[in-house]
């Protein structure tokens, strides 16, 4: 194979706009009709708004179709054909593959898989890391609890499928992943951006190790923002002396994002397998213009055994107005994923972002990666409680750092905090996702 | 990059792949090796068929 080929599929990453519309009209049509004949659970949801298949032959045809999301597959799931309820597109034998949600927002949902679908994953993934430049001579490190999660399972089937060499680091503990990592030469990895610095940390408190001393050159990070929000990006790639490349999926819709090399400050979404809508959380109407924030609603063209029609994601995300200087026609977010719907609650009257409190904790230089925010009222007050941890070399400077971060959370948050510095390394550490945020408000 | 014609041409041999592959599924039902490994070979080519076809037809 060719050393310099840029595109994993050049004629679908760069397939002009009108084109791809037209790709993605005849995808959909398809992956409904699909789901309209093959699952009683769709079927009646498109019956109740009276949509037949046949009704669909516009783009704008699409936005009238009823909008899916999680807790439907909560109420649906488990029973029969058990586990997965009538979502179902196929026998029940020919589900070769069971992941589940995280739970994060709740009950985990069941989602089974045909050998095509686990294909189409590592093929979708395969897209993502050949943007990222990794290569057939990459030695790829999955520091990875393989278990009932998708995300690096497919990272990992992806990775093998474009030729490179996987290692998979499985029931490994932190510093044993570390020194596997030093003695096989890793050049590349993928982790969540929590676990990423967790190692870092590691590596350098425990190990006296430097990790960009290391061999790792690129790291693919998914499973929460981090990796687009500017100062934790910052932190990863100067811990590890790396590139370290966002990426958005999950479990019930599949690896739909990716930023590239040319990390233009926002990610593709892959829209030759995957028909991203954005539509006002307000208003509900759809967002075509870049600049305007809106909820995610997602369609999966191409997944069968359980498929994902016009998913509500509740992610946040803009278009972004410029194209990117990769050549990639697919379309920019800009920003990758802004946050979620859920997590952004009012306080005191003003929307609070966890990502924004990431961004100014992470960018002040005497402060670990880790933090938590407790949302909590008491009589008729609101309270945000911020724990932070002061590095062991910043404890003469505290007072600098508290007014350093007083400063920039009310200029980039417009909130007030009651702060708490802790000793590095007594906040709790996360291998998955972190759980950072609490919200006391409803439970008090 | 290839042109139109070379991806006609192409299509072409994928689509006549997923002929035979389906060929050979219709007499597997007594041979599980042959049936699950036509299962993985028509996944690989329904990838092609995403890639390329799709694109084309």
């Amino acid at each position: 194979m060719k050393a310099d080929i840029k595109y994993w599929n050049p004629a679908l990453e760069t397939l002009p706009f009108e084109e791809m519309r037209k790709l993605q009209l005849k995808k959909f049509r398809r992956i409904f009709r699909w789901a309209y004949d093959r699952s009683k659970f769709h079927r009646s949801l498109y019956d109740k708004a009276g949509i037949k298949p046949e009704d669909i032959s516009t783009y704008q045809d699409i936005q009238r179709i009823p909008m899916t999301e999680k807790s439907m597959m909560r109420d649906i799931q488990r029973k029969d054909p058990f586990p997965y309820g009538d979502a179902l597109c196929v026998p029940l034998e020919e589900v070769t593959e069971f992941r589940q949600t995280s739970g994060t927002t709740g009950q985990p949902v069941y989602q089974p898989d045909t050998w095509q679908d686990w294909e189409w994953w590592a093929e979708c993934w395969s897209y993502i890391l050949w943007a990222q430049g990794y290569r057939p001579q990459d030695r790829v490190f999955i520091p990875f609890g393989y278990n009932v999660f998708v995300a690096f399972w497919a990272g990992h089937y992806g990775a093998e499928k474009i030729g490179c060499e996987v290692v998979p680091g499985g029931v490994l503990d932190t510093k044993a992943r570390i020194l596997k990592i030093q003695e096989l030469r890793a050049t590349a990895m993928m982790g969540t951006p929590t676990y990423i610095l967790n190692m870092a940390d590691t590596a350098i408190h425990k190990m006296n190790l430097s990790p960009d001393k290391l061999t790792i050159r690129k790291i693919t990070c998914a499973g929460e923002p981090g990796a687009s929000v500017p100062a934790t990006k910052k932190r990863l790639q100067e811990s590890w002396g790396a590139k370290v490349y966002d990426h958005a999926g999950a479990t019930e819709i599949g690896a739909w994002s990716y930023e590239c090399e040319a990390q233009p400050g926002g990610m593709h979404v892959n829209e030759a397998f995957f028909l991203v809508e954005i539509v006002d959380a307000e208003t509900g109407e759809i967002i075509e213009e870049p600049g305007k924030k809106g909820k995610m609603i997602i369609t999966a063209l191409d997944r069968q055994a359980q498929p994902c029609i016009r998913f509500d994601s509740k992610d946040l995300i803009e278009w972004d107005k410029t194209a990117c200087p990769c050549g990639r026609t697919f379309r920019l977010i800009k920003g990758g994923v802004l946050g979620r719907v859920d997590d952004i609650t009012k306080v005191k009257g003003v929307l609070l972002s966890p990502t924004a409190i990431e961004e100014v904790v992470r960018s002040i230089k005497g402060l670990s990666d880790e933090f938590e925010v407790i949302v909590d009222k008491i009589d008729d007050n609101e309270l945000i409680k911020l724990r932070v941890e002061l590095m062991p070399d910043a404890k003469k400077d505290r007072s600098l750092v508290e007014n350093m971060l007083v400063d920039e959370l009310r200029l980039k948050t417009n909130l007030r905090y009651d702060l708490e510095f802790h000793d590095f390394g007594t906040l709790p550490r996360y291998e998955v996702k972190a759980k950072r945020f609490k919200d006391l408000r409803k439970k008090n | 990059m290839h042109n139109i014609d070379d991806l006609k041409d192409i299509n072409g041999k994928i689509r006549l792949m997923q002929e035979i592959a389906g060929e050979l599924a219709e007499r597997a039902e007594d041979i599980p090796a042959l049936q699950r490994n036509i299962v993985r070979i028509k996944a690989s080519l329904k990838m092609l068929e995403l890639n390329i076809s799709d694109v084309l037809d």
